[in-house]
């Protein structure tokens, strides 16, 4: 796994660039420009579903997402030039693994959300079980994206990552 | 005047001044020494939860205020043109309170490391940058909060697109300050 995240940062260049003298605060700037992005948008909607500024519109909202879903390309690609430039600072760090792990949370949350809630929230139902489970939704994935960026943080702190990762 | 070397005592970079910048500048870094002796700055140094503690909370906060105003910002330029503007400035609420907690926790790693931070000049920018993006703020605020009837002018589109610069700077100088900085005096006692 090593071998291949290497083999394609330097095929494609994302090795020499990550290690060119700013290559490095230039991906994490782009990756924190993603994140917030991704909160003002996504995080802006949880809190609506939550019943915070209840007088917006959460049709009218939800047209603000195709901007985080921007943000989360960013990241995505930023952090894809991260994990394979420095494969083993991160696929043992118990950071990275619990940031990817509330990712996969809160993708599961947003694929329940729109298989189920989303069409009568954006219609304006007022059935209570809907807006219960629309905060409940919300809240879960307001709590997923803030843990993902306490995690991020956190990468640095089990550095280095072998003597952290117990089942690595 | 004679020329001395005037940063290899503290400093890993090359550059060289004038023997009184230098006597000022000892001055001033045997402050920024005494700053970070004191029990607070080692508190901040050396307990994981008071650093990364401090650090999570302001990648939180600085998360939120940025993301509330690139949104109300975006709102502004044209996005989603039919919410309104008024609604949205209700996140202003949660935007001043993570505004107050950026400058707190920002104080408390400030006082981790004050003269990596205060003999930067990314960190002036980064401060620059912060203060006029929330000033610029209230003044978004001030204009469109409880006023549904207010229209959106080109002045009020300027300052959407001046604030998002404004926070992308924020964002990329605070990034930068890890890896520009010149003297780290508490490092040479680790």
């Amino acid at each position: 796994m090593i071998d291949f995240l290497l083999n394609f940062s330097q095929a494609t260049g994302i090795y020499a660039f990550m290690n060119s003298a700013w290559g490095w605060p230039i991906a994490e700037s782009l990756h924190f420009f993603g994140l917030c992005l991704l909160i003002g948008t996504v995080g802006l909607f949880d809190l609506r579903m939550m019943g915070f500024a209840d007088d917006i519109s959460l049709s009218q909202l939800h047209r603000l997402i195709p901007i985080g879903v921007a943000g989360y390309l960013v990241n995505v690609i930023t952090g894809t030039m991260f994990l394979s430039t420095a494969p083993d600072q991160y696929l043992f760090n118990p950071a990275v693994q619990s940031k990817l792990f509330f990712m996969l949370i809160a993708g599961i949350n947003m694929m329940f959300f729109y298989g189920t809630t989303a069409a009568a929230v954006k219609s304006g139902a007022k059935a209570s079980p809907i807006i219960l489970r629309a905060k409940i939704m919300g809240g879960i994935s307001l709590f997923c994206w803030c843990a993902v960026i306490i995690c991020g943080r956190l990468i640095t702190y089990y550095r280095p990552p072998y003597h952290w990762c117990l089942w690595c | 005047m004679t020329e001395a070397p005037c940063c290899t005592e503290y400093s890993t970079s090359e550059s060289y001044c004038s023997l009184s910048n230098f006597a000022a500048r000892l001055d001033k870094l045997e402050t920024l020494a005494r700053l970070e002796e004191t029990a607070l700055s080692v508190l901040m140094r050396e307990s994981g939860i008071a650093f990364f503690g401090s650090l999570i909370l302001h990648s939180l906060a600085m998360a939120f205020v940025v993301g509330i105003n690139f949104a109300i910002a975006f709102r502004l330029i044209g996005f989603a043109p039919r919410i309104k503007i008024a609604a949205l400035s209700r996140f202003y609420l949660i935007h001043w309170y993570a505004a107050a907690l950026i400058f707190i926790s920002g104080t408390a790693l400030l006082l981790a490391y004050p003269a990596k931070a205060l003999t930067n000049p990314v960190f002036y920018i980064k401060l620059c940058a912060v203060v006029i993006g929330l000033l610029i703020s209230k003044r978004i605020q001030n204009t469109f909060a409880y006023k549904p009837d207010v229209l959106v002018d080109s002045s009020s589109i300027k300052l959407a697109y001046l604030s998002i610069a404004l926070w992308a700077i924020t964002l990329t100088a605070g990034r930068f300050l890890a890896y520009t900085y010149s003297i780290l005096l508490a490092s040479r006692f680790y």
